[in-house]
């Protein structure tokens, strides 16, 4: 945790997450922290078993995903979904030109409800690009499906050579401030 | 110093035991011809070669893992290297072969050919031992130093543009992305005694 941040209790949806994590045998963890996975980025970064690689662009993620892949190891990519566009270009490459499994998990910014006016563009364009590249996706809204989704999508990834993508909504990310009410 | 001197400088240093990725290029068809074995990964992708490279480095950190990176390459992709400098992996070395142009499309001149200084835009990230060379004896002493001395090393070679060797049709890289990835995959299962891609699991 980086000095004076205010310390948090711990969301349930990320305690999930990274039970999933370890229970696929995820040890890397790249990413681009954003404010709806929050609490799982604080845990990535506080757990020891984990190697939490934060970047500086979506477009460093599946290159640090697919070497991971190579050595033998698994590792999963996580950002919000603005961060798919923006990595668009290597998770294609990756997929079309070497046939490689990626996992990725990103939050779906633009939910029913989006508050914020930059947040719904990130939420037009995810499922036309997703589908553009061919890339299978599932919806992960409920906390009882975060662990066998994780689960499954290493499974489909491995067995597909191909990345797909869980999209974290629901109960399943942080609730914005706005939407406490 | 030409690009293939440099080629034939690492050739002489890695291992079988080391794994490798490459840029996309004419580097390709060098490295195809000098590499010891199947332990080179051929990234077909601008801007992910050093991520890769990444990748294996800490997954495998007993391993000496070495990114041969091109200037156009680097330059698409410039924010690794400041997570490069966050993570410093004690094993990876990132060699930069920097000819100054786009020699594969006839050569208009990448910004290394005007005021950007790779490797001082490394050493501003956080990476350690940031070397530019210029000559081959150079290159030969940094880039074992960098191989053996436990620390990242980034070390960014000028050559010269438009390389004078040139590979016949019959000796380029023969191979495309996904029998490279396969070839890569087996080498490092046999490598590191692990299952990476296994057959179908039954019904």
């Amino acid at each position: 945790m980086a000095p004076n941040e205010p310390s948090r209790e711990t969301p349930r949806y990320a305690q999930l997450f990274i039970e999933g994590l370890k229970a696929a045998g995820v040890t890397v963890v790249a990413a681009v922290p954003e404010s709806l996975l929050a609490g799982v980025y604080r845990m990535c970064a506080k757990d020891n078993a984990l190697r939490y690689i934060p970047v500086t662009n979506e477009a460093e993620l599946p290159g640090i995903c697919a070497g991971t892949y190579l050595a033998g190891k698994k590792a999963i990519m996580v950002m919000e979904n603005s961060g798919l566009r923006q990595a668009c270009e290597p998770i294609a490459r990756f997929a079309y030109c070497h046939a490689m499994p990626l996992v990725m998990a990103m939050s779906f910014r633009g939910e029913w409800g989006e508050r914020n006016w930059w947040g719904h563009n990130h939420a037009q364009t995810m499922e036309p690009v997703l589908n553009a590249l061919r890339i299978p996706f599932r919806f992960i809204a409920r906390l009882d499906d975060i662990k066998p989704a994780i689960k499954k999508a290493y499974y489909h990834a491995d067995s597909s050579n191909w990345p797909v993508a869980m999209v974290f909504t629901g109960e399943c990310v942080e609730v914005p401030a706005y939407a406490k009410d | 110093m030409q690009r293939i001197e440099a080629i034939r400088h690492m050739a002489q240093v890695i291992t079988k035991d080391d794994l490798v990725t490459t840029s996309i290029g004419q580097t390709w068809d060098d490295w195809w011809n000098h590499k010891p074995a199947d332990n080179t990964f051929f990234t077909g992708i601008l801007g992910s070669v050093t991520p890769t490279a990444l990748g294996l480095a800490v997954s495998l950190p007993h391993r000496r893992i070495i990114a041969i990176e091109s200037d156009g390459s680097v330059l698409l992709n410039t924010g690794v290297m400041c997570t490069l400098g966050k993570e410093r992996p004690h094993n990876l070395t990132v060699v930069v072969i920097d000819n100054g142009i786009y020699e594969n499309i006839g050569g208009p001149p990448t910004h290394t050919s005007f005021n950007t200084d790779l490797a001082r835009m490394a050493e501003g990230a956080g990476c350690l031992n940031c070397v530019t060379v210029r000559d081959a004896d150079d290159f030969d002493r940094h880039f074992r130093r960098m191989l053996d001395d436990g620390q990242m090393g980034y070390l960014v070679a000028k050559i010269e543009p438009f390389a004078k060797h040139q590979w016949e049709w019959k000796d380029r890289k023969a191979t495309d992305g996904i029998e490279d990835k396969y070839r890569f995959l087996r080498y490092v299962e046999k490598l590191e005694g692990v299952v990476i891609h296994p057959g179908a699991v039954q019904n």
